[in-house]
C-alpha cells in the first residue's frame, strides 16, 4: 500500500493535537450537571435499584473515548489517500484458457476435479486485477468457447466461471492458443495464462513448449491442474440384432483401465433405460477387456453401456474416473421383413397359413404357377420363395433368390438344383439332423407320406432328413440357398403336424440370418463422413439432411451424392431426417461415443510445475485486490460517518432545554 | 440564586407575587362565591353547621320526655301513634372555623414557585367562599423552618386580608408535615375544617400530619398540589449525566438520567400519590390531586362538592 496524500510526519501534529482535544472534552464532560429536584427522598428510593450499573457506565465512557481516538485515526488515514499497490502497478490484459477436455474431470479421493482446481485458479487471478487491468476467459474443448469476453465485469467472468462444464474429447489447445494471442495483439501488458492438466495427445505437446520460447509473443504461464490418473473408458461399444430374432441383441463393449491401479466396475446394457444385461470387470492397470454379451432382450433401437462402481467395493467409485467416457452409445435399426413369395396352386393352404403366422417377420406375396417365373415382378425383390406346385413344372430357370421347393423332382426334367437319385414309396422319415437349425425343435414321427424321392448330394449339401439313410430333405448353401423336401406335403400328414409350421418357421430364420443389420458409433471430435445407404436411408436426390443431438439443438448439413460429413462435440443419440429427395422425411438414429483412447487418457505430459520453467510457471495465486475501484478515502470517510453516527446515537443522545 | 443549572424551570419563569391576586382571579373568586351559593340552596341557612344538637330549627333527633322539658317539643303524632312521650330535638347552629394551611416549603417554591403559586391560589379562593358564607376563615403558611399564622377572620371585606398574608407569607424550609400539623392541632382551639394544601413530599410524614389532625377532630381536607413535570420526568428534557440536588438541601447524587430511571421515577411518584391517596380514603379524608395544569374553577368546583367545604 502506498499513500498519495499526506504524509505521516504531517499528520502527527495536527493528529496529535485533535486527540488530545477529544481528551480533554471527554475530561470536561466528566462535570456533571447539577438539577434540582423537590423530592429527592424518591429520587433516592428508584436510584438505589440501579446500583449495579455504575460500572458500566463508567466503562462507557472510556469506550467512547477510544472511539473517538479510532475515528481521529481514520481521518488521518484518509488524508493519507491510501491506494493499494494493484492500483500503481501498469495495467496487465490476461487471457485465462481452461482446458475443459475430458481428461479435467479426474479427481483425487474426494477432492475437487482438476476442472475445479483450475477454475478456482482462475477466480483467484481474477481477483487480482486492478482497476486498469482486463481479463478474456477462453474455455479449451474440443472447440473452444469464449467464456467472458475482454472487458466484462467480475460478475460476467464469475458467471461464466460458474457454468463451465467438461466436453468430450480432447482439448484444443492449438486453437485456444491462437485466439488467445490474437485477442491481447496491441493490448497493454498482454499475458496468457493456460490452465490444463496437460493430459494430452503428444501432438500438442509442441503448443506447450511454445510457451517456454524466448518470443514474447508466445509466452504464456501454464497452471497445473493434478490427480491421480485414474480413469476406466469405454473406448468402443457396438451392437447387432439378431436377423431371426428381432428382440433379442448381441453387444460388445470394450473397456480400458487407464488407471495405476487395478479397477473393478460393473458394465451394465441398457435398452432406453431398462437394464438388459450386466457384467462385472476387473481390470489391472493398462488392461483393456472386450466383452460381447449375446441373446440381451432388447425389442428397442437405443442401446447403453453404463460403468457402474460396484457397492461393495468403496474404490470403485474413484476408480471410473470422468464420466464423460463411463457411458456409450448404440443404434440397432429395426429388421425389415422379408419378402417372401409362395409360388402354389393354393391347394395347399397348411403351408400358406405357416407362413401367415410369421407376419411380423414376412411379407407374404402368393401367386399361382403362371406367375412363378424367374421374371416374375415378385420373385425378383424376393429373399426367399417357396415352390409348391404339386404335378406343375418348376419354371426353368428358377430364380437367383433362397428358395424352398416342395417335390422338385415330380416331373422330368426339373431345374431343382440338387438331382434326383431315386423314387421312394411310402418313405418314412427315420434320421434327421436335429442340431441343424432348420429342424430346430422340429421332430418327424409317425410322418405318413404316400410317395418321396431322394436327392444326390453334391459335396457341401446338408442332409436334413433321410429314409434309412437316402437324404429326402437337403440343404444347399452358397450365395443363394436352397432347401428341397422330396415328398408333397399334400401327399403325406406333415401339414397336420405340428412340425409342419415349425419347419416354415425355421427356414425362414435361417435364410434370414444373411442379413446382420449393423450400424457402427462414430466418435466426437473430428468431422466424419456419414453415407445415408449405411443408415438404411435412399439417398437419391437427397441433398440436405436435420440432424438433431441429444439435447435438442438443430442444425443442417448438405448431403452430395448420398454422404455427408458430420461433427458431433455430444455423446449420445442423434437422429438424422432427410429432408428432400426419395427418403424425405425418413428418420434414421446415429450413435455417437466420447470413445477416445488418448482423450480417456489421464496421464499428463507435464506431471508437476518443477518440470516447467520458472517464467512460464503460473506460480501461486496472487492476493486479491481489496478494492478495485474509486478511492479509497472516500471508503474511509463514509466509515468514520457511520460510526460517528452509531456512537452518536448509543451515548451522545440528550436533549437539554 | 445559585450558579447551578436549573433544569426543573428557569429564571424567565418565576411568578411575580405582585400578580398572585390580580384582577382577574378576583373576579374569578366572585364568580366561584355565585356558584357556592347555589350549591347551598336549598339548605336552611348557610352557616356552617356542627352535629351538636341544640336549638336550632332542624329537626336532629328525638329523646325522652324529662320532667321540665317544654311541651311544646313534644312530638305529639308519635304519642298518638306509639304512646309514647317523645321530645324533638334541634340542631343548633354552631359557627366552626374554617382553617386554610399551606407549606410554603422549599419544594413547592421550586420550579418557579408555581406549585406554591396555585396552593395559594386555591387557599385565597377558599377562603373567599368561607368569609362569604359568614365562617371564620383563618390562615397558616407553613414549613420546617416557618410558621406564620392570620387568625380566624370573619367577614367578605376581610378577604383583603387573606390576600395580603398569603402574599406576604416567607417561603422556604423543608417539608415537615408532622410537626407542623402537631402544632396547628395544639394550637387550635377548635378543631374545625382544617384544609391542608402541601405538594406532601414528604417520605416519612406525608399521612401522619393529617392523621394527627383527624385524632384531634378536625375535619380534614387533604389538597396535593403537583407539577405535571416534576411527577412525570420523563416529560421533561432531562437526558444524560447529571448531579441531583435536593432544593431544601441535602446531598448531592450522581446519575444518568436515561429513560429507564425516569419511568422508574414517575412510577414511583404515581404509587406515593395512590398510597396518600388510599389512606386518606381510608380514614374518610377527602383527597384532591391538583394538578398545575388543571382548570382552576373545575378544581374548585370539585372541592366544594365532595370536600365538605360547603354545607
Amino acid at each position: 500500500m502506498s499513500f498519495a496524500g499526506l504524509t505521516l510526519a504531517q499528520l502527527l501534529l495536527p493528529l496529535g493535537a485533535a486527540a488530545g482535544g477529544v481528551t480533554v472534552l471527554y475530561l470536561l464532560k466528566m462535570r456533571r450537571r447539577q438539577v434540582e429536584v423537590p423530592f429527592a427522598a424518591l429520587w433516592a428510593q428508584v436510584l438505589r435499584q440501579s446500583e449495579t450499573r455504575k460500572l458500566w457506565r463508567r466503562l462507557r465512557r472510556i469506550l467512547s473515548w477510544l472511539m473517538q481516538l479510532v475515528l481521529l485515526g481514520l481521518i488521518a488515514l484518509a488524508l493519507s489517500d491510501p491506494r493499494p499497490e494493484s492500483w500503481l502497478r501498469d495495467a496487465r490484459t490476461v487471457a485465462v484458457v481452461i482446458d475443459t477436455s475430458a481428461s479435467m474431470g479426474g479427481r483425487d479421493r474426494d477432492g475437487p476435479t482438476r476442472l475445479e482446481q483450475a477454475v478456482t485458479r482462475a477466480r483467484g487471478e481474477l481477483e487480482a486485477l486492478g482497476p486498469n487491468d482486463r481479463a478474456l476467459l477462453l474455455f479449451a474443448g474440443a472447440e473452444v468457447v469464449v467464456g467472458a469476453p475482454l472487458g466484462a465485469g467480475p460478475a460476467a467472468m464469475n458467471a461464466a466461471l460458474d457454468k463451465v462444464t467438461l466436453s468430450p474429447g480432447e482439448a484444443d489447445i492449438r486453437a485456444a492458443m491462437s485466439l488467445a494471442r490474437n485477442a491481447l495483439a496491441g493490448r497493454a501488458g498482454p499475458e496468457v495464462l493456460l490452465l490444463t492438466d496437460a493430459a494430452l495427445p503428444e501432438s500438442q505437446r509442441k503448443y506447450l513448449d511454445a510457451c517456454r520460447g524466448d518470443d514474447p509473443k508466445q509466452a504464456c504461464r501454464i497452471g497445473l491442474s493434478t490427480s491421480e490418473p485414474a480413469n476406466l473408458a469405454i473406448t468402443a461399444f457396438a451392437a447387432r440384432r439378431y436377423p431371426g430374432d428381432r428382440e433379442k441383441v448381441e453387444v460388445l463393449a470394450q473397456v480400458h483401465n487407464l488407471g495405476l491401479r487395478p479397477a473393478r466396475a460393473l458394465l451394465r446394457i441398457e435398452a432406453d433405460g431398462i437394464e438388459i444385461g450386466r457384467v462385472e470387470l476387473e481390470l489391472q492397470p493398462g488392461a483393456s477387456e472386450r466383452k460381447v454379451i449375446s441373446r440381451l432382450d432388447a425389442a428397442r433401437d437405443r442401446l447403453e453401456a453404463r460403468l457402474i462402481p460396484l457397492s461393495d467395493d468403496p474404490d470403485s467409485r474413484y476408480s471410473l474416473g470422468p464420466g464423460l467416457d463411463d457411458e456409450a452409445f448404440a443404434v440397432v435399426p429395426p429388421v425389415d421383413p422379408l419378402d417372401v413369395v409362395l409360388v402354389s396352386d393354393g391347394s395347399n393352404l397348411f403351408l400358406e397359413g405357416a407362413l401367415l403366422t410369421l407376419d411380423d417377420y414376412v411379407r407374404l406375396d402368393a401367386i399361382g404357377p403362371e406367375a412363378g417365373g424367374a421374371d416374375a415382378e415378385e420373385i425378383k425383390n424376393a429373399d426367399i420363395v417357396f415352390y409348391d406346385l404339386g404335378t406343375k413344372m418348376l419354371p426353368n430357370p428358377l430364380p437367383e433368390t433362397n428358395l424352398v421347393i416342395f417335390d422338385p423332382h415330380r416331373n422330368p426334367d426339373s431345374p431343382a438344383p440338387i438331382a434326383l437319385d431315386k423314387e421312394l414309396k411310402r418313405p418314412r422319415l427315420t434320421e434327421q439332423d436335429r442340431k441343424h437349425p432348420i429342424l430346430r425343435g422340429v421332430v418327424f414321427k409317425d410322418i405318413n407320406m404316400f410317395r418321396g424321392t431322394s436327392f444326390k448330394l453334391e459335396p457341401g449339401d446338408v442332409p436334413l432328413v433321410s429314409h434309412l439313410g437316402d437324404p429326402i430333405v437337403a440343404l444347399r448353401e452358397g450365395r443363394h440357398s436352397v432347401l428341397q423336401i422330396g415328398f408333397d406335403p399334400r401327399q403325406s400328414d406333415l401339414p397336420m403336424r405340428v412340425a409342419f409350421p415349425l419347419l416354415v418357421a425355421n427356414t425362414v430364420d435361417y435364410f434370414a440370418r444373411t442379413s446382420a443389420g449393423f450400424v457402427a458409433a462414430l466418435s466426437v471430435g473430428a468431422s466424419r463422413e456419414v453415407a445415408l445407404a449405411d443408415l438404411g436411408m435412399a439417398s437419391r436426390d437427397c441433398t440436405v439432411v436435420r440432424v438433431t443431438d441429444p439435447i435438442g439443438h438443430i442444425h443442417a448439413l448438405a448431403v452430395q451424392q448420398g454422404r455427408f460429413r458430420m461433427r458431433a462435440t455430444l455423446p449420445g443419440i442423434h437422429q438424422i431426417e432427410a429432408l428432400d429427395g426419395e427418403a424425405a422425411g425418413s428418420v434414421a438414429e446415429i450413435a455417437i461415443n466420447a470413445a477416445d483412447l488418448q482423450a480417456s487418457n489421464l496421464v499428463p505430459l507435464i506431471e508437476s510445475v518443477d518440470e516447467l520453467d520458472e517464467v512460464q510457471r503460473a506460480g501461486p495465486v496472487p492476493p486479491p485486490v481489496p478494492i478495485d475501484q474509486g478511492p479509497l478515502w472516500t471508503l474511509i470517510i463514509l466509515i468514520v460517518a457511520v460510526l460517528s453516527a452509531a456512537e452518536w446515537a448509543s451515548y451522545q443522545r440528550r436533549r437539554s432545554v | 440564586m445559585s450558579n447551578r443549572s436549573r433544569i426543573f424551570g428557569s429564571k424567565r419563569d418565576r411568578v411575580v407575587d405582585d400578580e398572585l391576586f390580580d384582577e382577574a382571579f378576583m373576579r374569578q373568586l366572585e364568580l366561584l362565591q355565585v356558584i357556592a351559593r347555589r350549591l347551598m340552596r336549598g339548605r336552611q341557612r348557610a352557616e356552617r353547621k356542627t352535629r351538636k344538637v341544640g336549638s336550632g330549627l332542624e329537626f336532629a333527633d328525638h329523646r325522652e320526655y324529662s320532667p321540665g322539658d317544654d311541651i311544646r317539643n313534644v312530638d305529639w303524632n308519635v304519642l298518638v301513634r306509639l304512646n309514647q312521650i317523645l321530645v324533638r330535638q334541634y340542631e343548633e347552629d354552631e359557627d366552626l372555623p374554617l382553617r386554610l394551611v399551606v407549606d410554603v416549603s422549599q419544594s413547592m417554591a421550586a420550579r418557579g414557585g408555581h406549585k406554591l403559586r396555585l396552593a395559594k391560589r386555591i387557599a385565597a379562593a377558599l377562603a373567599y367562599v368561607g368569609l362569604a358564607g359568614l365562617d371564620r376563615v383563618g390562615i397558616i403558611a407553613m414549613s420546617g423552618d416557618n410558621y406564620t399564622t392570620l387568625p380566624a377572620l370573619r367577614g367578605k371585606g376581610r378577604i383583603f386580608r387573606v390576600l395580603d398574608f398569603l402574599r406576604q407569607a416567607p417561603t422556604g424550609g423543608d417539608t415537615d408535615l408532622r410537626s407542623t400539623c402537631r402544632r396547628v392541632a395544639a394550637e387550635s382551639r377548635a378543631p374545625g375544617v382544617t384544609v391542608l394544601l402541601s405538594d406532601f413530599y414528604d417520605l416519612k410524614g406525608a399521612f401522619d400530619g393529617l392523621n394527627l389532625l383527624r385524632f384531634r377532630k378536625h375535619e380534614c381536607i387533604c389538597i396535593q398540589v403537583l407539577d405535571p413535570i416534576e411527577a412525570d420526568p420523563t416529560r421533561s428534557a432531562v437526558r444524560g449525566d447529571v448531579s441531583l440536588v435536593d432544593v431544601e438541601g441535602g446531598a448531592s447524587r450522581d446519575l444518568t438520567m436515561s429513560p429507564e430511571v425516569l419511568e422508574r421515577f414517575a412510577e414511583a411518584h404515581e404509587a406515593f400519590c395512590k398510597r396518600l391517596e388510599s389512606k386518606c380514603r381510608a380514614r374518610g379524608i377527602p383527597y384532591f390531586r391538583a394538578y398545575l395544569d388543571d382548570d382552576f374553577e373545575d378544581l374548585l368546583l370539585r372541592v366544594f362538592r365532595r370536600g365538605g367545604v360547603l354545607r
